[in-house]
């Protein structure tokens, strides 16, 4: 079995600045220290696990955080090599780095292709110098800009935007101009996420003083977004994702296929070897859970074991992300029953509403049904 | 007169509410040397921890003390205490009846209030000789010789020489007890009479039974007497006979006229005990019973449902318990299409109802839907039948009623003067008939008003507090029913009509009601994946509406570096909040908006 394939996931927790928003694994003030031990846990962590993955071919490889480039640059080539080492990345792998504005410099974006990374992840957000303040980020229009060129000059094909609707300020026309300033540069895959407020984030506390555009503006964005991007060839595929004809993100595609990933870092997630878990998130923890040896437990933060029954929930669940939705004869010879005797009748409302298409083959969420997912599956799905 | 009763005191401490009658009850005991002052806890007769909490009685409790004078002459001293609210004006009354004297309790920075004239007329209409205690002369904000004046000008007895205490600090509290002594008759009543004994309250004890108190008239009752409850018909035969401690019942196996006590017989239900009966001797009956007892009505319904309907049963089981110890609580089973299996219980008032939900919701631990309270109307149909309607959806249809009639009551509001515009301007647009204007005093008011009881279960008592600051107080009694040109409002979500929603409201009312409760609906109700449409009719004439939009966004749009239990977990528990939802028509909404829906708030 040489040929089953694995993507990996490096957590890099470290950023320049907190964005208000931002409830993902990472801090802005880490000290050399902090760093360079946990730095020494990520390599320490993946040699352990790399027996597990032997005879897997690992055609995915992202690198996110964070911000992975506010690591110099020597540190992170340590990290690739010890991947490159301890588990076979095929020729052709996808292999990703998230950067954000204003921390590659020509140098680096050079090393980085020099490395094998064949694929870049910009957190544009907004094409708004205004809304950029809005969101704290740290970085201008112009500072993107000129990341982006220095990406493309120093040979980075793949790249990918990630934009944000929703965000304080922002108008349905604000954010038109944003996606016509995102296809104007032609990236090879746009991210288009609503705004969350997540709890623990300064947002979330100060969520009625933020001039937030509502709900129904939102979903217009939502709209817009689905709309403009598919007319200038970026196909939806997932709810919050576009891309040219043959450049989905094969890395998070293995998310909504069920296939395995290893995750290394704190916060990172697994689905290997017929079990899903999540490492702590607090770095300190996960950072002596790894050099302790990590036999006793300590480094997770949940595990939860494949039933057929899970695997069920969860493969629907997953598929109905993708604009495919879920084709109705590979549910059958996964699952040894028809989609239908047990879906059909309870997604009957909502295809009433238009929400659903459920045809011969397949069924699918409409772009309407993509966002408001959350109340269809937590109706349709047993858990 | 026997020598047993020269040495008797019967008496009730009256009051309106937070003026001190419990703290009062406290320092007596403390004072008799009743409950020693290391066993206070404060305030013992109000044993219910709602009662603490709210700082009212809910309860009529009654204890014995025994009290030395400086003479040397020892007396017992019977405390009845009585519930101080509007709703329990019956109960007062007859606790009242069981005693000779009553001590008024008026707080010396408030004065005069509400509940202080209503009591002071029970107290009146019942004969009983009243001693005014001005509390609170602790406070600096105490006005003593104010409080004095007001007393004999606007009750018309005398309080020149009227003790003046804290009950907090205990000061001049012994000026009460020599009081009591002197002021207040001795019980009369022939120990050889045929029995009647009026009783004044009960409690249900799962070891005794039914405890009865009961104050003895005329007779002697004894351990194993046949004993017949005059007024109900029910008859039993006595276990045991005492008097009440602070901290139990003592058994002493006979009472006689003018003492104060209690009885037990095996007595299964307080149904069957009803305040303000009278308890005979079977086989030697008393001429007549005593005058006054009437089977206290409920004045105000509502729906009442578990939030969660599979606890039916527990919400049927806590009601029964309740019952037990509450004759006024009154429940039947009802259906709601909303709202599932539940039932309409009967309250004497809103207070009634507040704490008969707060004992559901603590004692009996139920998350309670509790539709908007109703009162009482006639109908008189076509036919010329006459029907009582407790429930808004069976309130007849136009065309098949004659004529509609509602509760009124005379509300009495004592306030200070510069509220008065204000609430006249409520009364005026409560529906309010203006009777008559009095100053107590240079500042302040008694108003008089008829008003509709369905307008004062409305949200009058926030409406008034609100406008006054809390200043002025409220007491009513039922005046009676008058003809009223009532209709029935229906609300439709989505075009169906939701039967908990409907109330019965005056026809000039409606719009503005209707256009409140609409707002509130929109409001309250979350977006479903369909446009809501929400219209308040009556009969089939829509008189409002208004729109819950469309739900446009319920998604995880980010589902970051593979956490897919998140996302399952996140799921997860939105089934599981679907699952408490009610369905009303094809809408969904959590009993927590329908209960803020039926929240009644001023603007």
């Amino acid at each position: 079995m040489a040929n089953k394939t694995l993507g990996v996931y490096l957590h890099i927790p470290f950023c320049l600045s907190k964005c208000p928003y931002c409830d993902f694994c990472s801090i802005p003030d880490a000290d050399k220290r902090t760093k360079s031990r946990y730095l020494s846990a990520l390599l320490k962590n993946m040699t352990q696990l790399s027996p597990q993955a032997e005879g897997y071919l690992v055609d995915s490889v992202f690198i996110g955080g964070g911000t992975p480039t506010t690591l110099p640059p020597q540190d992170l080539k340590k990290l690739i090599d010890t991947l490159y080492r301890a588990y076979y990345v095929t020729e052709d792998a996808e292999f990703t780095v998230e950067v954000n504005p204003a921390t590659v410099t020509k140098k680096y974006a050079e090393l980085l292709v020099a490395w094998g990374v064949n694929r870049v992840s910009i957190g544009l957000q907004s094409a708004d110098d205004g809304e950029l303040n809005a969101l704290g980020r740290i970085h201008t229009v112009r500072d993107f800009e000129e990341s982006y060129r220095i990406l493309r000059d120093a040979g980075v094909e793949n790249i990918n935007l990630d934009l944000m609707y929703g965000i304080p300020t922002q108008t349905t026309e604000s954010f038109l101009n944003t996606l016509k300033y995102a296809v104007s540069l032609g990236p090879e895959h746009i991210s288009a996420y609503g705004l969350q407020l997540e709890p623990g984030t300064p947002f979330f506390e100060n969520r009625d003083s933020l001039a937030l555009p509502g709900e129904d503006a939102e979903y217009s964005m939502y709209c817009y977004a689905e709309e403009y991007l598919r007319e200038n060839g970026y196909e939806h595929y997932e709810i919050s994702n576009y891309a040219k004809p043959g450049k989905r993100c094969r890395h998070n595609m293995k998310y909504w296929n069920s296939e395995p990933y290893l995750g290394f870092g704190a916060a990172a997630h697994s689905d290997f070897g017929g079990c899903r878990y999540g490492y702590v998130s607090d770095i300190r923890a996960y950072t002596d859970a790894v050099e302790s040896g990590g036999q006793d437990g300590r480094i997770y933060a949940e595990r939860e074991i494949h039933t057929p029954a899970s695997t069920e929930t969860e493969y629907v669940m997953l598929r109905f992300r993708l604009r495919e939705g879920v084709d109705k004869k590979i549910y059958e010879a996964l699952f040894g029953r028809s989609f239908d005797s047990k879906y059909a009748q309870r997604l009957e409302p909502f295809e009433a509403g238009g929400f659903v298409k459920n045809d011969e083959d397949s069924c699918r969420l409409t772009t309407d049904g993509m966002y408001v997912s959350n109340t269809i599956l937590s109706s349709i799905l047993d858990f | 007169m026997n020598e047993n009763q020269k040495n008797i005191r019967n008496f009730s401490i009256i009051a309106h509410i937070d003026h001190g009658k419990s703290t009062l009850a406290d320092r007596l005991l403390e004072a008799t040397r009743t409950v020693a002052t290391r066993d206070m806890e404060e305030q013992v007769l109000d044993n219910m921890d709602l009662e603490r909490e709210r700082g009212i009685t809910i309860k009529a409790r009654a204890v014995k003390m025994s009290y030395t004078d400086s003479d040397g002459e020892t007396y017992t001293l019977n405390l009845i205490d009585t519930p101080g609210h509007v709703d329990f004006n019956y109960e007062v009354s007859r606790s009242l009846n069981a005693c000779e004297g009553a001590l008024l309790v008026v707080d010396a920075t408030q004065g005069i209030e509400a509940q202080t004239l209503a009591n002071a007329y029970l107290a009146i209409d019942a004969d009983l000789e009243i001693i005014p205690v001005i509390n609170k002369i602790d406070l600096p904000s105490a006005q003593v010789d104010n409080v004095r004046r007001e007393i004999e000008d606007v009750i018309g007895i005398p309080a020149e020489e009227c003790p003046a205490v804290s009950a907090k600090t205990g000061q001049n509290i012994g000026q009460v007890l020599d009081a009591i002594i002197r002021d207040l008759p001795a019980p009369k009543g022939d120990p050889e009479a045929p029995l009647s004994a009026l009783i004044f309250d009960s409690y249900y004890d799962s070891y005794l039974g039914v405890v009865v108190y009961v104050r003895i008239k005329e007779g002697t009752l004894r351990d194993g007497d046949k004993i017949l409850m005059m007024g109900t018909g029910a008859r039993f035969d006595v276990v045991e006979v005492g008097v009440m401690e602070p901290f139990g019942l003592s058994h002493t196996g006979s009472l006689s006229a003018g003492e104060v006590g209690y009885l037990t017989a095996s007595i299964k239900n307080v149904r069957d005990t009803r305040v303000g009966d009278t308890v005979t001797h079977a086989e030697r009956p008393c001429a007549q019973a005593l005058p006054g007892f009437r089977a206290v009505q409920p004045m105000v319904y509502a729906g009442i449902y578990p939030a969660d309907g599979a606890r039916y049963g527990d919400l049927r089981d806590a009601l029964e318990k309740l019952q037990l110890n509450d004759a006024a609580l009154r429940y039947e089973p009802e259906t709601s299409a909303a709202l599932g299996f539940g039932f309409r219980c009967g309250f004497l008032g809103l207070l009634h109802m507040e704490i008969i939900e707060e004992r559901l919701e603590r004692e009996f631990n139920l998350d309670l839907i509790t539709t908007a309270p109703s009162v009482i109307y006639e109908v008189v149909m076509a036919d010329g039948s006459v029907r009582l309607i407790d429930n808004p959806s069976n309130f007849p249809t136009a065309d098949e009623i004659k004529e509609a009639r509602e509760p009124i009551v005379k509300a009495s509001i004592i306030t200070p003067s510069e509220y008065v515009g204000g609430i006249m301007d409520l009364c005026q647009d409560r529906r309010g008939v203006f009777f008559d204007m009095k100053y107590l005093d240079a500042t302040r008011v008694e108003l008089h008003y008829d008003l509709p009881l369905n307008e004062i279960i409305y949200d009058f008592f926030d409406a008034l507090k609100s406008r006054t600051k809390g200043y002025a107080s409220l007491d009513y009694d039922l005046k009676g029913y008058e003809p009223s040109k009532l209709v029935k409002l229906d609300f439709l979500l989505n075009g169906d009509q939701v039967d908990a929603l409907s109330f019965i409201v005056h026809e000039e009312k409606a719009y503005a009601r209707a256009r409140k409760i609409a707002e509130k609906l929109k409001d309250n109700i979350p977006r479903q994946l369909f446009e809501v449409p929400i219209q308040a009719a009556i009969g089939s004439r829509i008189i409002a509406r208004e729109t819950v939009k469309a739900m446009r966004k319920d998604v995880l749009a980010k589902c970051y570096g593979g956490d897919i239990t998140r996302k399952k977990k996140l799921l997860e528990k939105q089934k599981e909040g679907k699952k408490k939802m009610r369905k009303l028509g094809t809408v969904e909404v959590s009993p927590e908006a329908f209960m803020a829906v039926l929240r009644l708030d001023e603007e």
